[in-house]
This record gives C-alpha cells, structure tokens and sequence, in this order.
C-alpha cells in the first residue's frame, strides 16, 4: 500500500468515517426546535406584532418578540447595531422579528406562519448610490454612511504630472457568499445555576460568550461556549447568527432548545462577501515607475455594521499592494442599504482591492508596453521598505520571491493542444500582499496554556476554533516538533470558554501563527517543570533527563525511555505542571491605524481556455506561490491554498448572490453555483516559499486567506490573454464573453463591430 | 395506521405515522415517520445516525448521499415510504473508526478533506464510484463525484484520494 505523504490530522478518523458530532449533530434530552421568523420586507416599519395565534398553538412552547430580551436587544462585533428582534423596524429580508420554541420543526414552522406581523413598507435603498442621495430615508441614527477611510500621501497632482502613461478603470465586485457546509445552528442548553451552555459555531467564543452576555444580562462566567467542530465558516460565523435567539428559546422554556438554519435561511440572514465598485487611477512614467495612485471605493454594507468599517479599512490600505508608490490617495466609504448584510469573509477587503490594483497593473503593462511581470518587478517593494500605510512591518523579501515564480510560470508555453478557431487559451498571473492579525489600535490579544494532564497527557489548550482548516494539525505538529513527543502523548484542549485560556480570534490568519509563538514561549517552562518533576521522583538529576515519545527520555540509557507521562502524572496533582502565556499579536511600532505588521504573499498564474462559441472560461492550470514563513502542517498548507484557489475560481467565474430591490434573488445552491469538481484546473500546484529574513523572530505565518487574494486578477488576464477583452466586472460572465468575442470578430463568421470606446 | 400516542420521549405523536421499517447498515431499523417524512431526517433525528448531513436540502450539494440497495442517492431528496424494506447504507456503514475503508484511508492520507461535512457524502460517493468503476479515469473521477460539493479543499486532495485508492484496491 501506498505510504502516506502526510500526516494524518488528529481528527482525521471521526471525520471520514462519520462519527464525529458536529453542534448541530447534537441531539439532547426533552429537545425542543427553535426557528426563527424573519421579515417579510427589505425595508419596512413594523405597524403591529400578534403572537397570540401562535401561542396558542398545541407543542408551542415559546414565542419570543423584542419584549422578551432581557438585556441590550442589539449585536455587533464592533457596534451593537443589529436587533436581536426588531422593535418598529425592519432594515433587510434576514432581519428577525420573532423565534419560536415547539415540540417539532413542523410545530414550530405553523407557529412561526401564525406569528402576525403587520408592516407598512418602507422604499428600498438597495444600492449605494441610492442610499446616498440626500432624500435618502436614513437607515441608521447617524445615516447612511457605516464608515469612511482613507490614506493619502506625497502629492497625486504632481505625481500624475509626472506620469506619460495613465490608466482608469472602474472595477465590480460582487455578493460572494461563503457557502459552509454546514449551515449555522446547534443546541443551547439551560443549565441549573440559571446559566447556559451553547453549542454552537463560532470564530470567537469568548466574544460570543461576551455578546450574549450583553443581551442576556447574564454573567459571562454563566454562560458557556461550546464552537469546535465547525463546518466551514470562512469568516461567515464570526459574528452571532442563531446563538441568541436558542438561548432565549431555552432559558424562557427552560430545555434544550435546538436551533438550525436551512440552506435558504441561512443565505436569507447570513454574511456575504461585500459588494464594491473601485476606481482606481494609475500613472507611470515612460520606465514602468508607478508615480501615482488614486483609489475610490465604495462598499455595500447592507443593513447593519459587523466589521464593515475594518473591511472598509483593510482594503484601503492594501490599495497599493506591494508597490511602495510615492504618491497615493485612497479614500473609501462603506455604505447602509437594504441589500443583505456584508462582512467578514476570507481575505476580508484585500480580494475587491487587489483586483483593481492588479487589473490595473496589467493596463499599464499593456500601454507602455511591457510585460506584466516586468512592470511588477520595478515597482516590487524592498525588504526595508513599510508597508502600505507607511508604517513600519517586519522586514520582508516575499513579494520578489513569489514575483519570481510568477514570472517564471509565465514563459510557460500554452497547453494548447486543444486550441482550435473556437477555443483560445492564455496566461496571466497576479500578485498580493496580505496584513495578518488585526492591525494597529485594535485589541488584538492571544495566549494558550500546557499542562500535564492527571491522565498523563501532554494538554495544550487554545480558544482557537477548528472550522477544517486544521489548526487542531497545526497545534499537533508544534507539539511534536517543540517536545519530540507522539501524537497519543498530545490533548489538544480548544473551543470550549470554560476549558481554554484567551487566544483571540481564529481570524485573520493569525491561528497557526498564535499556536507557533505560544509555544515558543512556553517550551522552556514546561520543558523545565516536567524535568524537574520527574528528576525530583527518579532522583536523577535533571541534567540527565530529556522528554521525549511517551515520557521522560534519560541520556544513554537502553531504553531511553524512563518515566512514562502517565507514571509521572500519578505523581502531580492536576495543575502542578502547567504553564501560561498572553500576549498580543505583532503590531507596527508606528501609531497607525489598522496598519499590518506580518504580512504574507501570493503570487498566481492561470492557463484559461476560453469557448468562442459559448463563452465559458475554463482554468486549466492554477499555480500559486505562497511567502508566509514556514510551512508547519504541509498538508494544510496544501489544502488552504488549493481549497482558497479554487473558491476564488468561484468568485471569479460564477458566484454572485444577487439581489434585487433587497431581495436575494437567490435561495440555495441549484441558483447560487459554486465550483464544482468538474470547475477545477487539471493542474493545481502550491509552491510555498518558506524562506524569511535574517533574524525573523516571527515563525509561521497563516495562509488561511493568502489562497484567495490573486487569483482572480490572473484569470482576468489570461481572460485577456486568450481573447483581447479585459473584464472589469466578476463573475465574468458567458453573456459578456460572448459579447466581446462579437465586437472583436473573433469568430470567423463574424465581422468585427465597433468597440464603444475602443 | 391512525393513532396519538407517546413515545419514551414524551413526545406526542400526530396521527397519520406509522413504523417505516427499512435496514440501515444491515440491520433492520422501524422509525415513526409520516411517509412524506424525508430519510435524512429519519436517519438524523429519528435514528440519531448523524454522519449523514444535511446541507442544501434540494439534492444539489450530495452531503446527506447514501446509498439505497447499493445505488448512491440523496436522502433529502428521498421519502421513508421510498425507504419501506429496501437496504438503507450509510457512512456508519462503510467502516469504523477502528477499521477504515480503504477510500476513507485515502482521504486521510492526501487530505481529502478539511472541515468534513462533505465528507460522509463524499466517501459515500467515492465508494460507489470505485464499486462500478474500479480503474477510473480523470474524466470518470470527475463525472462519479459531480454531485457533490466541497467548500473546503477545492476538489484536489479529494482527487488524489479517490486515485490513491483505486490503486489500493487493485
């Protein structure tokens, strides 16, 4: 039998033989369902809620309206501006206006129907340009506008004037959704102290447990999170979703109360990628030196906050990439409509912006006619040089080093054998730098704890949440290399507020990098304290000793093995071997805001294949060079970057939850379509570049996002490449294939028409 | 049959269930179910067998596959009165944790999978490629798994473990 490549993940086994309980596997005694009513209109005043009907209903234990919560009836990460149920008011088609608690999912479902809402519509803002026209109804106390950002520096009139060569486009992004697997639900159970525990997903536990403590009014000490194993969240369960609505459900009834989104629910109430249009301004003079930048972007927020305004901020800082532009604006505002929410989703702001830049790069190329990798290459920052925002960062060579594969893929000749008149291939590829954490002036904390267990185990405990994307490998791994252990010598302790020390957030591809320092700077304790324990029952001095596979190891004895883990345990109290550590996430010692102090590079190149006559785009090859430090758990790494790759062919390609006048105009996957096996490249090949600087203290850093960011520039320009049009717009879509392919008279039987402009 | 009743939950019972009875991994299983009920839900919250998942609920996403009298489907797309006396397998029925299929075994090894709620679908679906088609082409791989949606991997790693293991099985 074929040897593994790879280690097996430590939950490998319960996840492909089906025994693993997910929370929304979860099944408790004396259940009862919970559902949740959501409003009819994208925008609406509330005339009149009559929940008697439903009460009254056989197997209706509960039915909850705004009157029914006890503490602050608002959620948010960053500013409480969501109703938990809305009051008078309704601001988009995901807004809740009741929940239900009943014996069955069908009970519930009547009672929900017989829940009576009488609502006066409101117009719908359902676009940025509407909701800021001055007659705009103001969706919020301080109007239409979450939030504006912006960064300026030298002095863009006298940079463009400078430039021989300029370049406008207007980019559109679209409503990418996240499509988990598993939709959004789990259990709440009511405990006896009057507290609950609420087993369900999350990015953050304490900050769920922190929220529901708010809108309890409820100790967070009662309150216990319970979030690891997630299907799939891609940022999408960073904020609350379901968690309050079953913890009222179950402390009003006082049972377990299940909640559980279907598919349809889910894209009715959940996060989506935000929509932007970003214009962006280019200039540079006759040797490709980009002189100067201007950048507007205006983001779809929807109804309510979550981390819009950091989004907002994130993108306006990578606007200028990894080119050290001397003169920049960029100013951006991200705006309150009725469309659906608009959050947190994997690459959080940099995939919009980092479209625009490369597409913008690639005009440029075009005009002054160099090759894009060229032109990348003279404007390619420095090792020294700050980051986007001026602020200094750890010195850095990875955007040279994933350039240079890039480049080097580019010459690669066309896989063209199947090139006939109606099919055309071709080549393009694309760059980005990524901020990791959460950047300057933010609470951005973490830590994590090793103990022996009474068990005898070697118990690392993280708040870290394990979504799939393997952190529960990555802690594994940094075990076994730190203290040459087995994986049987390792508890990994995470997602669970009662059991785990504050890591902060499993966002922002700081997990693998939290897990990594922690340890370092924990190893030397623990090491110490277990030596000394076993020196101190063994009598032998600890200089002899050493830990290793199953227990402490001595030096030049055969067997080496000398004290087993477990024998050592029966000798310590629960607590006596265990060690700390807190700190904060790496930030720029300058006193910029959000500004990034880690960051990490991708550098992409795709084949596509584009069909003449029906305009489909199909990628072929999808390579990816990734600097983000070294690799820990290679087949994680692997599958992040593949799995990113290709859920950026997505955005790319087809994904789009549209909406119209603030409705989705889609309900479930057989209208939303996401990449399936058929969609992926015949190659897909992930080359990390683990190398750093010289005196880099900073190990790993994570590749949870690095994945998704420049993929679609590439496929934009091979797109170009292959039929000399440049989509400005994603999806591109077969319609506007197919229209280019007309106006260019790529078709033997078609004349070329005038291009509008062209 | 057409009765209200309790069962050892305390749960009442509308009139109109009846016994579905089917075998599920083998052994014979009766459920109360109105026959519009869906198996998925039978087998999730009537059996607690939860390694089957549900995820779309219109058949598009494959997560909740199983295989009915050995021929892959989507049990959110099924009826229990499609179920009535018919082999029933799912993935508690293609092997344990401790003795693994050999396709499961591959999707460990090439990292066929990373949150894992496909992944029951998946293997169900791989399963039955192998079984019909041992020695199958890139072009067959694609087309056996077609029903099936991974957010997570991007298809590759599931690739490599469906070759690695009709290697393996050969």
């Amino acid at each position: 039998m074929k040897q593994p490549e790879y280690q097996r993940r430590p939950d490998a086994v319960p996840k492909v033989t089906g025994s693993l309980k997910y929370l929304t596997d979860r099944f408790e005694e004396n259940m009862l369902i919970g559902k949740v009513l959501r409003s009819e209109y994208p925008h609406a005043r509330i005339k009149r809620i009559d929940t008697s009907a439903a009460e009254a209903l056989p197997g209706v234990h509960a039915v909850l309206t705004h009157h029914d919560v006890p503490g602050l009836n608002r959620f948010g990460i960053v500013m409480p501006d969501q109703p938990v149920f809305c009051e008078d008011r309704v601001r988009y088609t995901g807004d809740a206006v009741a929940a239900v608690a009943a014996e069955s999912a069908e009970s519930a479902d009547q009672a929900l129907a017989a829940v009576v809402v009488e609502y006066e519509p409101l117009p719908v803002l359902d676009s940025v340009e509407k909701a800021l026209t001055p007659e705009a109804e103001q969706l919020h106390e301080n109007g239409n506008i979450l939030h504006e950002a912006s960064y300026t520096r030298g002095d863009l009139q006298q940079g463009f004037a400078g430039c021989t060569c300029i370049v406008e486009e207007t980019y559109q992004l679209p409503r990418q959704m996240h499509g988990y697997m598993e939709t959004e639900g789990g259990v709440v159970v009511p405990e006896s102290d009057g507290g609950i525990s609420v087993y369900m997903a999350t990015q953050h536990g304490f900050k769920d447990r922190f929220q529901l403590s708010r809108i309890l009014e409820t100790p967070e000490e009662k309150i216990r999170i319970i979030s690891s194993p997630i299907g799939g969240s891609f940022g999408g369960k960073d904020e609350l979703n379901l968690q309050p609505y079953g913890a009222l459900l179950a402390l009003k009834t006082g049972r377990p109360v299940r909640v559980h989104n279907t598919r349809e629910e889910s894209i009715r109430a959940g996060l989506k990628r935000h929509p932007m249009a970003i214009t962006m301004r280019t200039g540079a003079d006759e040797s490709g030196r980009v002189l100067a930048h201007e950048t507007t972007i205006y983001a779809d927020t929807g109804a309510y906050a979550t981390l819009g305004p950091a989004i907002l901020e994130f993108a306006v800082e990578h606007a200028s990439g990894l080119y050290p532009i001397p003169n920049i604006t960029t100013t951006g505002v991200s705006v309150f409509t009725n469309n659906g929410v608009a959050g947190e989703f994997r690459g959080f702001g940099g995939n919009q912006v980092t479209f625009a830049l490369e597409g913008q790069m690639d005009r440029l190329a075009e005009k002054l006619g160099m090759e894009g990798t060229k032109l990348r290459a003279r404007n390619m920052r420095k090792p020294s040089d700050t980051g986007p925002l001026g602020q200094g960062i750890a010195p850095t060579d990875g955007g040279r080093m994933i350039l240079e594969d890039v480049t080097t893929w580019q010459q690669l000749p066309l896989s063209n054998a199947g090139e006939t008149a109606w099919v055309k291939n071709g080549r393009g590829g694309a760059v980005s730098m990524h901020g990791g954490g959460l950047g300057y002036g933010r609470l951005d904390p973490s830590g994590g704890r090793l103990a022996l267990t009474k068990e005898g185990k070697l118990e690392a405990a993280f708040g870290f949440e394990e979504c799939g994307q393997g952190i529960v490998a990555v802690i594994e791994t940094v075990m076994k290399g730190t203290f040459s252990c087995n994986e049987e010598d390792i508890e990994i302790t995470i997602g669970d507020t009662n059991k785990v020390p504050v890591s902060g957030s499993t966002t922002a591809s700081r997990g693998t990098s939290m897990v990594w320092t922690a340890v370092e700077n924990m190893k030397a304790s623990f090491r110490r304290q277990l030596l000394i324990e076993a020196s101190r029952v063994t009598g032998t001095a600890a200089a002899d000793l050493y830990l290793g596979a199953g227990g402490v190891h001595k030096r030049g004895a055969e067997p080496s093995l000398f004290l087993s883990y477990k024998a050592l345990a029966e000798y310590v109290q629960d607590g006596d071997i265990e060690t700390h550590t807190s700190f904060d996430f790496p930030v720029t010692p300058d006193e910029i805001d959000s500004g990034h102090y880690l960051y990490s590079f991708g550098g992409v190149s795709a084949e596509v294949e584009v069909n003449l006559l029906t305009g489909t785009v199909r990628v072929l090859d999808l390579k990816q060079s990734v600097s983000a430090g070294p690799v820990m758990y290679p087949q994680g790494y692997r599958g992040q970057i593949e799995g990113g790759g290709i859920m950026a062919l997505g955005y790319t390609l087809m994904e789009d939850a549209v909406m119209q006048e603030g409705r989705y105009q889609t309900e479930n996957f057989d209208t939303y379509l996401m990449p399936g096996v058929k969609d992926l490249p015949d190659n897909v090949t992930v080359k990390p570049r683990e190398e750093v600087m010289e005196g880099d203290i900073h190990g790993p850093r994570g590749v949870g996002e690095i994945g998704t960011i420049a993929v679609a520039p590439a496929i934009a320009e091979a797109i170009y490449q292959a039929i000399g049009a440049r989509p400005e717009k994603l999806p591109v879509s077969r319609e506007w294939v197919l229209q280019q392919i007309q106006q260019r008279g790529l078709l033997p039987w078609n004349k070329p028409e005038k291009i509008p402009g062209g | 049959m057409e009765q209200t009743r309790k069962d050892s939950r305390r749960i009442e019972h509308r009139q109109g269930k009846y016994a579905c009875t089917f075998r599920v991994n083998g052994k014979e299983v009766s459920v109360d179910a109105s026959p519009m009920d869906r198996v998925v839900d039978l087998l999730r919250d009537g059996l607690h067998e939860t390694g089957t998942k549900i995820s779309c609920g219109i058949g598009r996403c494959g997560a909740c596959s199983i295989w009915v009298d050995g021929r892959l489907t989507s049990s959110c797309l099924l009826l229990a009165y499609q179920v009535e006396g018919k082999e029933v397998t799912t993935i508690e029925g293609m092997g344990t944790e401790e003795r693994c299929s050999i396709v499961q075994e591959a999707f460990m090894n090439e990292g066929g999978f990373q949150c894992g709620y496909c992944t029951p679908g998946m293997i169900m679906a791989a399963e039955s490629l192998l079984r019909h088609t041992p020695d199958p082409d890139d072009e067959e791989i694609r087309e056996g798994l077609s029903g099936n949606i991974c957010r997570c991997t991007g298809y590759s790693g599931i690739i490599r473990a469906v070759k690695a293991a009709a290697a393996n099985l050969q």
